[in-house]
């Protein structure tokens, strides 16, 4: 008996591993520049599920903050860009698994995901907000409780919430994507949602007569560019295309244009 | 090959794991008795003799049968309140896995009853049943006898399926696994033991499943 289950794991373990190596197309692993460039194309995670930092196009092309500045690395790395779609709970595994070379996606730097991922330098600046029509009355954390607050499952505002939900008194909703959290909030399923500082434009656009507000601004984070651990050639280059973009004007055209903010100054490490 | 796996990072999270497949469970089983008694319905209704019955239960059947479950689960969850029905995400989970397994049911359980010879039921009238005691033991029982093989396998479908409710924060085993790995990036060891969770689960209604068959089928057998 303790045979036969032995043999049906190792079995079933072979039958994942080669899933996941046979499987994807998308497998890339590229850990150098010179991989990159020799392949002929760069493969960057994008979310395409976030107003401002990324949406899927019309012409089903990612657009946003983050896929032109995923177009910038192509252009300076002379290779053109293959866009794969990630959401805020399998961008790291996505690293991970080799299947983008990295993940430009609001991208939050904590020290926890500095364990699995190496971040560059921020290229840009956002902050973690919870967003509520004007008439909400609601000023702080405190004023939460017993509301229906809907978060994108594993971002930061999730990460914030989670170790104080319980004592609060605050409903938390997990959801897949921050398109669904917001969703959520149109259609009234959600009192607040967690999202960025700017997202509340783009709900006033397609729901008007609310007044989305930002109420409540959990924390000022900063974005960087994600790449595994131990791609300390590709991360060099990354840090250095930041500094170059934003001294240039680069960033800054790319941050007024879609936060319709200047990129402003952004922290080095 | 240089992944190092953690399971002792899955077994800290167990009693979340637990509480998700707990619901994970509920839904299922739920879903799989309301969506019998859907399917018994519409298949009552498929036989019935009134055309516009026939064709509203076709419409329905179509309709869900032709849809992804995903696309009818958010517009149950997001799309209703909007004609002001507003429903908790397990609410919502719950009414989407039987709307969906309902249309299947209907399909699976009129199989059934064309089955069911058309002697058997003139013999039921000639011993002078009541047409509801006709529909009860003449028809439904001898069709839910040779259909449940296949009503099971659609059952176990539909436990699968409502992994997808996590996408509208319905806290079932994929979607606590996703909050914890989305933590701690364990993805391999934790997905790696949801498997076998949901491959337990399966076995473990497929067990049920063999004993409702005999518990209710056995004496048909014996009588046929």
């Amino acid at each position: 008996m303790r045979h036969s289950i032995g043999r049906l794991l190792s079995f079933a373990i072979a039958l994942l591993l080669s899933i996941a190596v046979a499987g994807p197309q998308h497998r890339a692993a590229a850990q150098t520049i010179d991989d990159i460039i020799k392949r002929g194309k760069i493969i960057v995670g994008v979310n395409t599920t976030t107003p401002i930092f990324g949406l899927m196009g019309k012409d089903g092309q990612p657009e946003g903050y983050d896929p032109d500045v995923a177009r910038l690395v192509g252009k300076y790395m002379g290779v053109p860009v293959e866009f794969v779609s990630v959401t805020g709970a399998n961008r790291i595994p996505y690293l991970l698994s080799g299947q983008v070379d990295m993940v430009i996606a609001l991208f939050g730097i904590t020290p926890e995901r500095a364990l699995q991922i190496s971040f560059s330098i921020p290229y840009a600046s956002e902050a973690a907000t919870l967003v509520a029509p004007a008439s909400r009355q609601v000023k702080t954390v405190d004023d939460l409780k017993g509301l229906r607050v809907g978060v994108p499952r594993g971002a930061m505002q999730d990460l914030i919430l989670t170790p104080i939900a319980e004592a609060k008194g605050i409903n938390l909703m997990r959801f897949d994507d921050e398109a669904t959290d917001l969703q959520a909030l149109i259609s009234g399923q959600t009192d607040l949602a967690g999202t960025g500082l700017l997202v509340y434009r783009t709900l006033n656009r397609n729901d008007p007569g609310k007044n989305y507000e930002v109420k409540i601004v959990l924390r000022e984070l900063h974005f960087g560019i994600g790449v595994r651990r131990g791609a300390t050639d590709l991360l060099q280059w990354l840090n250095t295309f930041i500094y170059a973009i934003k001294n240039d004007g680069e960033l800054d055209g790319i941050s007024r244009k879609w936060r319709e903010l200047p990129v402003g100054d952004l922290p080095v490490f | 090959m240089s992944y190092v796996f953690q399971f002792g990072t899955v077994w800290r999270e167990l009693d979340h794991l637990l509480l998700g497949a707990w619901l994970t469970l509920r839904l299922s089983a739920l879903a799989m008795v309301f969506g019998l008694a859907v399917g018994v319905a519409g298949a009552q209704a498929k036989a019935s003799s009134s055309r516009l019955l026939r064709g509203m239960v076709q419409c329905y059947v179509e309709a869900i049968r032709n849809t992804p479950f995903l696309v009818q689960l958010l517009l149950i969850y997001l799309g209703l309140p909007s004609l002001g029905l507003r429903l908790t995400p397990d609410q919502a989970a719950l009414l989407a896995m039987v709307v969906n397994l309902g249309a299947y049911a209907t399909e699976i359980v009129r199989a059934g009853i064309e089955a069911v010879p058309n002697g058997q039921i003139e013999a039921g009238r000639a011993l002078g049943l009541k047409p509801w005691h006709i529909f009860r033991f003449v028809v439904l029982m001898p069709a839910l006898r040779t259909v449940f093989p296949a009503l099971g396998s659609q059952f176990i479908l539909v436990m699968l399926a409502s992994s997808v409710v996590s996408v509208i924060s319905a806290e079932e085993l994929t979607a606590v696994t996703d909050t914890i790995v989305a933590r701690n990036f364990r993805s391999f060891e934790f997905y790696f033991v949801i498997t076998g969770i949901y491959l337990a689960l399966s076995l473990g209604f497929q067990a049920l499943f063999a004993a409702v068959d005999h518990a209710l089928f056995a004496r048909w057998a014996d009588r046929a």
